[in-house]
């Protein structure tokens, strides 16, 4: 269902996900941050991509941000190093390495017991799982994949996409 | 009246558009807070590339009134909503080489007097970054300038035949353009102008260039839009910000990860 952030005190019900979209502006998140944390009390799932600063209207969220590097692909031996540590994970299906490289916006430090699933070449949390923090479960990442797919010229982020998207759902449905 | 300076991403605007509104030449405006009145009360407007177009779609008979009454907009990025009439989809070029993104001018525009092209074309030495396509020309609209061989139109200028003009730049915000060069401040000061009534094609073109139109171009996609559809439980659910990423995704996984609520 594709609704509005002022909207979502209206629509949003506990066995719903919220699946909030990489470059959503904070400030418009940030008015809704009451209802999103009783969605987590009330056990349901939020997932928030990169760019969205989820840190500002999320709980337990410690978010660094870094600078990007636009142009590190410009050696052809270069190498982001941005690994999946949990390929056996459901959310990451189907995925390589290639489809969670185009560049970083920064990391995070996740609570003990959450469960990462990829790394940056420091191997600091870039997506991973948290259902320790609430009742509820938070799918975090600084990937912004759906804004470069928009921009049409990332095809990881289209790869990462088409295959995270229908696992995600069959993740939320297991 | 001064122009309004639509923020819709998160990021703090630059710091010559913090001078200019701190001299009242323009009024930095959230997203959510652009009512009709206050748009009819601006005498320009400029916005980016994260553009709620949903809601600017829902204000389109305002937009239309606004510029029937002469005023001026510059709208950086791709349009998918046609918050006008005339606007159609951006077309992306059919897979881009280096070449397709050299930069040319067809009809010299004041924004750009005086400023070299291969000097906004790249950053740090990479193409792509100024523009990969088009808002297609709306009628009567003239090309100013031209994406490669073809010349495929990433910039334009519209004068509405209701009134009003329009300046569409089909790529990242162009006032982010040129930094290696230090362009960055001129532009923006140069499109706060031009938004507030500043030079513009004058007169106007009765025989403009035309681009040669010789590359393919993506199909436009096609966009569900609102639907009816059943609750059921554990849906996912999107809270749109009404930006051209995030239609154009939330669009295509609409059946599947996103469904368009009935209005």
């Amino acid at each position: 269902m594709i609704t509005t952030p002022e909207e979502l005190a209206s629509v949003l019900r506990p066995d719903d996900t919220l699946w909030v979209p990489c470059r959503t502006p904070a400030q418009r998140m940030m008015p809704q941050r009451q209802i999103i944390a009783s969605h987590l009390q009330a056990g349901g799932t939020v997932v928030a991509l990169g760019e969205s600063r989820s840190d500002l209207w999320l709980p337990s969220i410690d978010f660094t941000e870094t600078p990007t590097n636009w142009w590190w692909w410009r050696d052809r031996d270069a190498d982001l190093g941005v690994s999946i540590v949990a390929p056996d994970h459901p959310l990451m299906r189907g995925m390589v390495k290639e489809d969670v490289t185009w560049h970083l916006h920064g990391w995070f430090m996740p609570p003990a017991g959450a469960d990462v699933l990829a790394t940056d070449a420091e191997g600091r949390a870039i997506l991973y799982v948290d259902e320790v923090s609430t009742p509820g479960r938070m799918i975090l990442s600084t990937l912004d994949p759906m804004f470069h797919h928009g921009s049409h010229f990332m095809p990881a982020t289209t790869r990462f996409l088409d295959r995270f998207v229908p696992n995600l759902k069959a993740y939320l449905h297991a | 009246m001064s122009v309004i300076y639509l923020k819709s991403a998160y990021d703090t605007p630059s710091e010559t558009v913090l001078e200019a509104a701190a001299k009242a030449v323009i009024e930095i405006v959230e997203q959510v807070d652009l009512t009709p009145e206050r748009l009819l009360a601006s005498r320009g407007l400029v916005t980016g590339n994260q553009l709620d177009q949903n809601a600017m779609f829902g204000m389109r008979e305002t937009l239309a009134a606004f510029l029937d009454a002469g005023r001026r907009w510059f709208l950086n990025g791709h349009i998918v909503r046609p918050m006008l009439d005339g606007m159609e989809q951006y077309r992306p070029i059919q897979s881009p080489r280096r070449a397709d993104f050299v930069l040319t001018p067809l009809n010299p525009h004041p924004i750009f007097a005086g400023i070299d092209l291969r000097q906004i074309e790249t950053n740090k030495g990479v193409a792509g970054f100024y523009g990969r396509g088009c808002n297609p020309l709306p009628k009567g609209a003239v090309a100013v300038n031209g994406l490669g061989e073809a010349q495929v139109p990433v910039d334009w200028a519209w004068a509405r035949p209701g009134g009003g003009r329009v300046f569409s730049h089909a790529g990242n915000d162009l006032a982010a353009m040129g930094q290696d060069w230090g362009l960055s401040p001129e532009l923006t000061r140069r499109i706060l102008d031009w938004a507030g009534g500043g030079a513009c094609l004058d007169p106007w073109p009765s025989d403009p260039l035309r681009p040669t139109g010789s590359r393919p171009l993506e199909e436009p996609e096609i966009f569900a839009g609102a639907k009816s559809v059943p609750l059921r439980p554990g849906r996912i659910v999107a809270p749109s910000v009404g930006s051209y990423h995030i239609i154009r995704r939330c669009d295509h996984d609409a059946g599947r990860a996103c469904e368009r609520a009935s209005t």
